[in-house]
């Protein structure tokens, strides 16, 4: 297993804002995130919660309108003789970020694979392109190493698919085809921006799979940005609850999954489609996601929040600590604060699953 | 468990066979001798993955595409091969349909109180101006959307208010029938939820029946009463939603259930999935019959492959 003492990307006091014609947005309010190496981080929200912005920043590939208005985003690689290195990918300009982070350092698979492959370069030209481009690998060598990449992630008759276009493959197959590009250049870190969401279950379910074999078997860390709870329980070790811009809780993903604190956490486990019961209805968080044009002083889920304090359309919570690894932006947790438990059915819920889990062990 | 003992259902498909001609010499058999029924202000649930002819048969019966073989009875009327104009004007408007991509489903060029007046308007389906207002605002109100979203572009709206368009539409002209092709897998899950909730509240106040399509199971299980299993074209499995969920006997319906990841996280750390592949299962769906497991719960296999799955 690979070193855990060692920290690879910290996000610290993140804040992106987008000046559209309508006026500007606040995306982001405050991010940090840390990963150490060989760890799995997920983020979890809402479309417009701003887990793509966050992970495009770390990119750097942020659209041009875009603004940061303060934070660091420091990663830390090793070069080729094994010194090692830590930069703010927010101070160095595109150029050098294209040169020495993108696809060579950090990778990213996105959502649709038709839209992320090029659809007039062959399977095998689009693979060796990064590894020519970045280490100057001879043709010949970085094709061979292509084959070996299609077969590890699965894809039969590896030669005769290097000559395919994308549009021949299926849904499964191509994802598979853009995990394998991503890997090409053995990044460090790897970012999946909803990398199943496009996919039927069935192949969901192999694709996270093969994900997290890969990663063992390279030791790499993986950030996950999805908003199925399910494929977190799956993946991750740690999970970063996020809504309106601001991280609202985050911990070891068994103390998000059965012990969370955030109303919010509440509402996203409780609308999770439950095969265990007999209930008719699913459970929903009311209203939509804000309107990040208009700032609004206070908590930003008061409004959909039916356990919301007067205080909460005042002064935003700051991060209480529940244990070491345990933190959550509530007044809730606030020693004053009224005791309010989660939901019943949550909790019941919860119950169920700690006893489903009594007999597996934690591997 | 809903009673169908005295209703005749509105929708039959019986043997229903949907073949494409590519070339002289390759046919696409999309769908292959698929039968069901679906019973007055009933969800019926068609799943199966992307290439399984689930979107196919949703599109056969409501005439998008002509039948290979095969009859489909609506409301009692066999609506397969000609018919008349007549019966193509009322079948326009007691069956509906709900697109996948609202984005991509409505005209973004026509305000939403537009897309929702058009089949009131081609069909006259009111006296004067007003009763078309009123009509386009009840409806609006009933998907839970406010009465000035009526003067509002489609691009003005998010993906779930945009879906509750697009469901507004085909309820306004109070459809019997209303396939819904994948219409919940391009939100996100919290949005899903509200929209399945949604559908369910109209079907209880209209009793309009559903056929609702979709790949993912979970959310199938909220809101259909009885499944079908579908794959390479053929109709594997069928039967309650409890009788699929507790019982499932064919090992591709197992496998889709296995897929599905539950929020718990020490248990599907260590799961694995179910595999499934069909050429190397040694099934021969061709050669399948549908066999009666108990109640309205059929397996299409061969008695030996029957026997096999049982042996799990």
């Amino acid at each position: 297993m690979a070193d855990y003492n060692e920290k690879i990307l910290d996000i610290h006091d993140l804040d992106i804002t987008f000046n559209t014609t309508a006026g500007p947005v606040h995306a982001i309010r405050g991010v940090d995130i840390d990963l150490m190496k060989g760890e799995t981080v997920a983020i979890v929200g809402e479309s417009g919660s701003g887990k793509s912005v966050t992970m495009k920043a770390a990119m750097g590939i942020l659209a041009s309108n875009a603004a940061v208005n303060k934070g660091t985003i420091e990663f830390t690689y090793h070069h080729a003789d094994g010194t090692q290195e830590t930069v703010d990918i927010l101070e160095k300009d595109k150029k050098w970020i294209r040169r020495h982070i993108n696809g060579k350092r950090i990778a990213m698979v996105f959502q649709d694979p038709m839209t992320s492959l090029d659809p007039t370069m062959t399977i095998g030209k689009q693979l060796i392109e990064g590894m020519v481009w970045h280490f100057k690998t001879p043709k010949k060598e970085a094709w061979e190493k292509a084959i070996q990449l299609l077969k590890e992630v699965g894809i039969t008759d590896a030669e005769k698919r290097m000559k395919n276009y994308p549009h021949q493959l299926s849904g499964g197959m191509r994802q598979r085809v853009v995990i394998a590009i991503a890997l090409a250049c053995n990044p460090d870190l790897l970012i999946c921006d909803e990398p199943t969401t496009a996919l039927d279950v069935t192949i969901q379910a192999k694709i996270i799979e093969l994900i997290k074999r890969v990663q063992k078997e390279r030791g790499i860390s993986v950030i996950y940005i999805t908003h199925d709870l399910g494929v977190v329980a799956k993946v991750a070790d740690y999970v970063n609850v996020m809504y309106a811009g601001k991280i609202v809780e985050k911990g070891k993903i068994n103390e998000i999954f059965y012990d969370p604190r955030h109303p919010y956490t509440w509402g996203l486990l409780s609308a999770m489609p439950d095969l265990n019961t007999e209930d008719e209805r699913l459970y929903t968080i009311p209203g939509s996601p804000p309107n990040l044009l208009r700032e609004k002083t206070g908590d930003a889920f008061a409004p959909r929040n039916q356990f919301a304090l007067e205080i909460d359309d005042k002064l935003e919570p700051p991060m209480f600590k529940i244990t070491e690894t345990h933190e959550a932006a509530t007044w809730l947790l606030d020693p004053r604060a009224p005791k309010v438990e989660m939901p019943e059915e949550l909790k019941a819920r919860i119950e169920r699953m700690k006893k489903e889990a009594e007999g597996y062990e934690e591997s | 468990m809903k009673n169908h003992e005295n209703a005749s259902p509105v929708l039959e498909v019986q043997g229903l066979k949907q073949y494409f001609r590519v070339s002289r010499t390759y046919t696409v058999k999309a769908v292959e001798d698929v039968s069901f029924k679906i019973y007055p202000g009933e969800t019926y649930g068609l799943v199966g993955e992307s290439g399984s002819g689930k979107s196919t048969i949703g599109r056969s019966v409501i005439r998008l595409y002509e039948p290979t073989d095969g009859k489909i009875t609506f409301a009692g009327k066999d609506i397969s091969g000609k018919i008349s104009k007549a019966d193509n004007k009322t079948l326009r408007t007691q069956m509906q349909m709900i697109f996948q991509d609202p984005m991509a489903s409505l005209n973004p060029r026509k305000k939403v109180e537009d897309i929702l007046g058009e089949g009131l308007d081609i069909h006259h389906m009111y006296a004067n101006r007003a009763e078309r207002k009123a009509k386009i605002q009840a409806i609006l109100a009933k998907v839970g959307l406010a009465p000035e979203h009526a003067a509002r572009y489609p691009h003005q709206f998010s993906g779930g208010q945009r879906q509750r368009v697009g469901i507004a539409r085909a309820m306004i002209m109070n459809p019997k029938l209303i396939i819904a092709d994948e219409c919940i897998s391009a939100l996100d899950v919290s949005i899903q939820a509200q929209v399945v909730n949604l559908m369910k509240d109209i079907q209880e106040e209209t009793g309009s029946a559903y056929l609702f399509i979709a790949h993912d199971l979970s959310m199938v299980k909220y809101i259909s009463d009885r499944i079908g299993v579908l794959h390479l074209g053929h109709l594997l499995e069928t039967g309650t939603t409890e009788e699929i969920f507790s019982n499932p006997i064919h090992p591709y319906t197992r496998s889709l259930l296995s897929a599905i990841p539950s929020p718990n996280p020490i248990v599907e750390k260590t799961r694995i999935s179910e595999n499934y592949d069909y050429r190397t299962s040694g099934l021969d769906y061709t050669k399948g019959t549908d066999h009666l497991i108990s109640g309205s719960h059929y397996v299409k296999c061969t008695d030996e492959e029957l026997e096999r799955f049982l042996k799990h």
